[in-house]
């Protein structure tokens, strides 16, 4: 890494004491608060004397917690958190329903495999729940309506979903493009290998749904080897991702999924900054990088990018980012903004009739709708993505297109809602543009290699630069940890 | 035989219908619309197809009831292509569009532009316009002659978008756009025409324009 050396004997000296910082954090292990309460007091003094914080952290989301929380972890008090919201959370948000219920509006389960969010979530003290899905689900195709007991599925063919499973083994999580088959299988959309498949005209519209679910785009603009990166994430078994019982969509937390992010803000204190929206990152090359923030300038040794891909191209870079990292960043595919509503009902009145409260519509305005009460069913909650452009913008008329769609699948109770949110991640606010990411083919071949290696001081991060599950939750949290570690470690080299 | 096996045939339907009847025609439908529109899809090629991709934010055959995300469906394929090429590009910036027009090919672009040029334009009925603001904005289009360069019922030609019936909200955010500069257009007209309205003129256009009929009589 390109680095000046110490300016000044003063400098010198606090690097010591960060070294040791450092060095506790290695040998440590979990006891990382060893930074002596003197030498603490010492940094925090020497920051505010020439102003130049070790770490800035930007943004507050599952990621950029999860960094500031290890740094914490380890002694390391000089650092911040910038957010451009005024909440923190990032992807993942809780809608307030009343009476101390709430039902998630974005990133919300976990599942096998996802360990890291699993521990986060063990060490917050914030309990789990399995995903209601116990009784049939209704399949519903203009006058048409089905219901079947899918067992905890999705109902896909799991033939086809054993040979992705089988071609995902070649395809690493963290680095698709180093695989043996990458020429091959990068050419490919997922919807040009099903073609080859032969799957039948009443299953298509299932991989359609589950592929744009997942994978935020139908199988036809969805890469293969990216696809199939994503099954490498869950141990290479197609139903440990796109399924709900020991799936990716079978564990909710307690609470919400915002609550790990509201309770590892809490310890942070005034080293985070809510609605403070960096707009220009410069220096990054030099010793100390300058941000320029709604809330003036921030200068620091590290900086932890900890936001979308896609988010980056509205942060001016000064001087300009090397062009690969500039590429992978135009690139980024940001066209999955989801909307996902909650329908909120006195009881979960469907369970009585056998119903698990799921819904899946062919071609409809609904792509699924399950049961998102709370772990005792206390209060009904009907949740779903939706497909946008069918269902008219305006909440209301939204509320009422859903509530007769569930009528249908559930019966006439469904008219009577106590409660409709409405979540439009593509409109809510300027700060996520999209949900997952719609990998095209040939991207990762073109791009991948530009994913991970720092700029000079800037240290990427988020859940899109995870080795597992990235995209995930569990992705984001396994950033925050690598994010810090990658900061304390330059910081002690230097 | 025949006869008999048909009529066995009939009491194991009345008995089935009478213990599933609700279950068995809600099948029957299902089975009904699935041959429906799979027939429709295939009717423009095999699946999957490009336009899958595009569905969620423009809408079936290309017709969003979303006021923020256009309409697509009967636009000039002129008009389509080259916003796909000036997103592609960068020189249209929409943070959703361009990446995603960068990675779709020549050929991709052709034939999307020519599918929803093909799409029959519908009325928005999912806007429901303010009385005055409409009346108002109607006033301004009639001064503004939008129909020299968007035709003679604002249904769009050659490089020229559709705007009848267009969602209300885009409406209104591509006029704020063009006023602020933050999108252009190759004649440098609609920067003009925009920079002198006021955003209250933007917002009765946007009214005037979504409410307009796409079958004008």
């Amino acid at each position: 890494m390109a680095e000046k050396p110490p300016s000044n004997s003063f400098d010198l000296k606090r690097r010591q004491l960060l070294k040791f910082a450092g060095a506790t954090a290695a040998v440590g292990g979990l006891g990382l608060h060893a930074l002596p309460a003197s030498a603490e007091g010492t940094a925090r003094v020497r920051d505010s004397d020439d102003g130049v914080l070790d770490v800035a952290i930007i943004g507050a989301g599952m990621a950029g917690l999860t960094a500031a929380r290890d740094l914490h972890n380890a002694g390391c008090q000089s650092f911040v958190v910038l957010e451009a919201r005024n909440r923190v959370g990032g992807r993942v948000l809780n809608h307030d329903l009343g009476g101390g219920q709430i039902s998630e509006a974005g990133g919300q389960w976990i599942g096998p495999g996802q360990t890291a969010v699993a521990d986060l979530a063990r060490e917050l003290q914030i309990d789990t729940f399995p995903t209601y899905y116990q009784g049939k689900t209704v399949v519903l195709g203009g006058e048409g309506r089905l219901e079947v007991d899918l067992h905890g599925t999705f109902g896909t063919d799991e033939r086809i979903g054993a040979k992705l499973s089988e071609l995902s083994k070649v395809v690493p999580s963290g680095a698709p493009w180093t695989s043996s088959r990458v020429a091959e299988l990068d050419k490919l959309s997922v919807g040009e290998w099903l073609a080859r498949q032969g799957i039948k005209p009443e299953d298509r519209s299932g991989w359609d749904t589950s592929l744009t679910l997942t994978g935020g785009v139908p199988p036809a603009r969805m890469g293969l080897l990216h696809f199939l990166s994503m099954i490498n994430s869950a141990s290479c078994d197609y139903m440990k991702l796109d399924s709900i019982k020991d799936s990716a969509q079978g564990t909710r937390f307690v609470g919400g999924s915002q609550l790990l992010c509201t309770r590892m803000a809490e310890a942070l204190g005034d080293k985070l900054r809510l609605a403070c929206p960096v707009r220009e990152i410069a220096d990054w090359d030099r010793e100390v990088v300058r941000l320029v923030t709604d809330q003036g300038e921030v200068r620091a040794r590290r900086v932890i990018v900890a936001i979308h891909p896609a988010l980056c191209n509205q942060v001016r870079f000064q001087p300009a980012l090397p062009e690969g990292r500039a590429a992978l960043q135009r690139a980024w595919p940001a066209h999955s903004p989801a909307r996902k509503t909650a329908m909120v009902y006195k009881r979960p009145f469907w369970r009585d009739k056998g119903l698990n409260g799921h819904t899946v519509e062919v071609k409809g305005q609904v792509l699924w709708a399950w049961d998102n009460s709370p772990p005792n069913g206390e209060i009904g909650v009907i949740n779903a993505f939706i497909v946008n452009a069918m269902v008219p913008s305006e909440p209301a008329a939204a509320q009422r297109v859903l509530a007769q769609i569930y009528a249908r699948s559930l019966g006439d109770e469904a008219l009577n809602p106590i409660g409709y949110h409405d979540h439009d991640w593509g409109q809510a606010d300027p700060w996520s543009i999209t949900c997952v990411s719609a990998i095209p083919p040939g991207f990762w071949s073109q791009h991948g290699e530009s994913l991970r290696p720092a700029c000079g001081n800037l240290i990427w991060s988020g859940t899109e630069t995870a080795e597992i599950w990235a995209g995930y939750m569990d992705g984001a949290v396994r950033s925050g940890h690598q994010g810090a570690l990658q900061a304390l470690a330059s910081l002690r080299q230097a | 035989m025949k006869k008999k096996l048909l009529l066995v045939t009939g009491v194991v339907l009345v008995v089935l219908l009478a213990l599933f009847g609700r279950d068995l025609l809600g099948l029957y439908r299902l089975q009904d619309y699935l041959d429906t529109t799979t027939q429709a899809y295939e009717a423009e090629g095999p699946w999957p197809q490009t336009a899958d991709a595009c569905l969620a934010c423009h809408g079936k055959q290309g017709s969003s009831l979303h006021q923020r995300y256009p309409s697509l469906a009967g636009q000039p394929a002129d008009y389509l292509k080259t916003q796909l090429h000036t997103f592609a590009s960068g020189q249209r910036m929409n943070p959703n569009m361009q990446p995603l027009a960068m990675s779709l090919t020549e050929k991709q672009i052709f034939e999307l532009s020519d599918y929803y040029a093909r799409q029959p334009a519908l009325d928005n009925h999912g806007f429901d316009p303010d009385p005055a603001l409409r009346a108002q904005g109607g006033k301004l289009a009639a001064a503004g002659a939008c129909m020299a360069c968007h035709g003679e019922h604002l249904l769009g030609q050659g490089p020229f978008p559709r705007l009848a019936g267009q969602g209300a909200d885009y409406l209104l955010a591509q006029l704020d756009a063009f006023a602020e500069g933050r999108r252009t257009d190759p004649s440098g007209s609609m920067q003009a025409i925009s920079a002198t309205l006021s955003p209250a003129d933007r917002k009765a256009l946007a009214h005037y324009l979504a409410s307009l009929a796409t079958a004008p009589k």
